[in-house]
């Protein structure tokens, strides 16, 4: 009893992950695993304020000490704009995150953005349905 | 018992899927205009329903910025398009669309390219605004998205007989009564007509009625006929929401800026097909 609750409260989960990301963004949405979050410490290395897509570079060092640079992408300015009030200097290089991402399904450093928690608040919140944008 | 409650639990599951993609696509539609639901973070520009719809005005007079909105997917003239003929169901066949049920990796929306998205394409932007800045003879959209213009000519002529083929093709605009009739004629085929990669061809023309139904509301009524693409005209409607808190701003396509997400983040994401 107990497995089969947990397959379909899996299976209602999964349902609302697809349903949420399938109005996500334009030429990359496919390639991230929407049924996986990844949450890492980070500090920006990179804010790209721009046109097709918002996305965010930032080093990760790993448990050996070694620093490996991920991006995470997220909608259009205007969406960043109208919807969580982001401008071009919501972040900035040097900029201490903890950010969660859907991974990118073929493992390289590369996910959609989920969440970024900036010195203690919330700065974007997409876990629950995923970005959109405009195309 | 247990059956009861499994299948319980999917329905209840669907039923909120169902609902999320409902909202998903009221807040594209209407992005700049509504608070998102686990949001309300710098959205000055929010508002509650409007208090403004009952103002007077004056309905041959367009002039502002506008949202629009249908009830279609984003990015997509109608959730249902109609046939295509052998011609058209083989530039579909061949597109390759980064949106909807037939997304890839990487695919060959020309819009990757930063190509003109053209018209109606450009209409149906969902996040993005549009000015109308109208003049005794003529009226002028600015699309925010891709940052394009389109001009309507209000001044009597008629639409041309031989027209140069355009990626916003040649419209002329008159009224009858408070519904302005626009016909755009002109087109080359090297857009897509949705970001599912519907074609046209340039044979396509599209009749719109443009109506402002109160202050705060502009109606617009498509019919895109194009025989050599479709077995039947493809109606569709929009939308259009006064918004004047809402920015324009300057969403340009630069071939550089996309090169550099398509280097730095569609391609080492994306899993080669």
């Amino acid at each position: 009893m107990k497995n089969k609750l947990s397959i379909c409260f899996g299976l209602a989960a999964a349902l609302l992950m697809i349903s949420s990301l399938t109005f996500a963004h334009h030429g990359s949405i496919v390639s991230y695993d929407i049924t996986k979050i990844v949450t890492m410490e980070g500090t920006v290395t990179e804010f790209q304020w721009r046109n097709p897509h918002v996305y965010v570079m930032y080093d990760v060092k790993g448990a050996q000490g070694n620093v490996v640079n991920w991006g995470a992408e997220t909608h259009s300015p205007i969406v960043c704009e109208n919807q969580d009030g982001w401008s071009k200097s919501t972040l900035k290089p040097g900029d201490k995150i903890t950010i969660s991402v859907f991974p990118s399904k073929i493992g390289t450093a590369r996910g959609l953005l989920a969440k970024i928690v900036l010195n203690g608040k919330v700065i974007i919140d997409d876990t629950g349905r995923g970005p959109q944008a405009g195309q | 018992m247990r059956n009861y409650l499994a299948g319980s639990i999917i329905v209840l599951a669907a039923i909120l899927a169902l609902s999320t993609v409902a909202r998903a696509q009221t807040d594209e539609g209407q992005a700049g205009q509504q608070p998102a639901a686990n949001r309300g973070r710098g959205r000055a520009q929010a508002s509650a329903p409007s208090s403004t719809a009952s103002l007077p005005f004056d309905p041959h007079d367009f002039s502002g910025v506008w949202m629009g909105r249908s009830e279609a997917p984003i990015g997509r003239l109608s959730s249902k398009a109609p046939a295509m003929t052998p011609w058209a169901q083989a530039r579909y066949d061949a597109a390759k669309p980064g949106l909807g049920p037939r997304a890839q990796p990487l695919g060959n929306d020309p819009m990757m390219l930063c190509d003109p998205v053209g018209y109606p394409r450009i209409a149906h932007g969902g996040a993005y605004p549009m000015e109308f800045v109208q003049t005794k003879d003529r009226l002028i959209e600015f699309f925010d998205y891709f940052y394009v213009h389109r001009t309507i000519y209000l001044d009597g002529r008629p639409l041309p007989t031989d027209p140069e083929p355009t990626w916003y093709g040649y419209s002329v605009g008159h009224w009858e009564g408070n519904t302005l009739i626009v016909e755009t004629t002109g087109f080359n085929d090297r857009s897509w007509l949705d970001t599912d990669g519907h074609p046209h061809s340039d044979q396509m023309q599209i009749e719109e009625r443009f109506q402002r139904v109160d202050h705060d509301t502009i109606e617009a009524k498509m019919t895109v006929t194009d025989p050599k693409a479709y077995t039947a005209p493809w109606v569709t409607a929009v939308t259009w929401k006064l918004s004047p808190k809402q920015k324009m701003r300057e969403d340009i396509c630069a071939p550089s800026d996309e090169l550099k997400y398509k280097q730095e983040m569609r391609e080492p994401a994306a899993e080669k097909k």
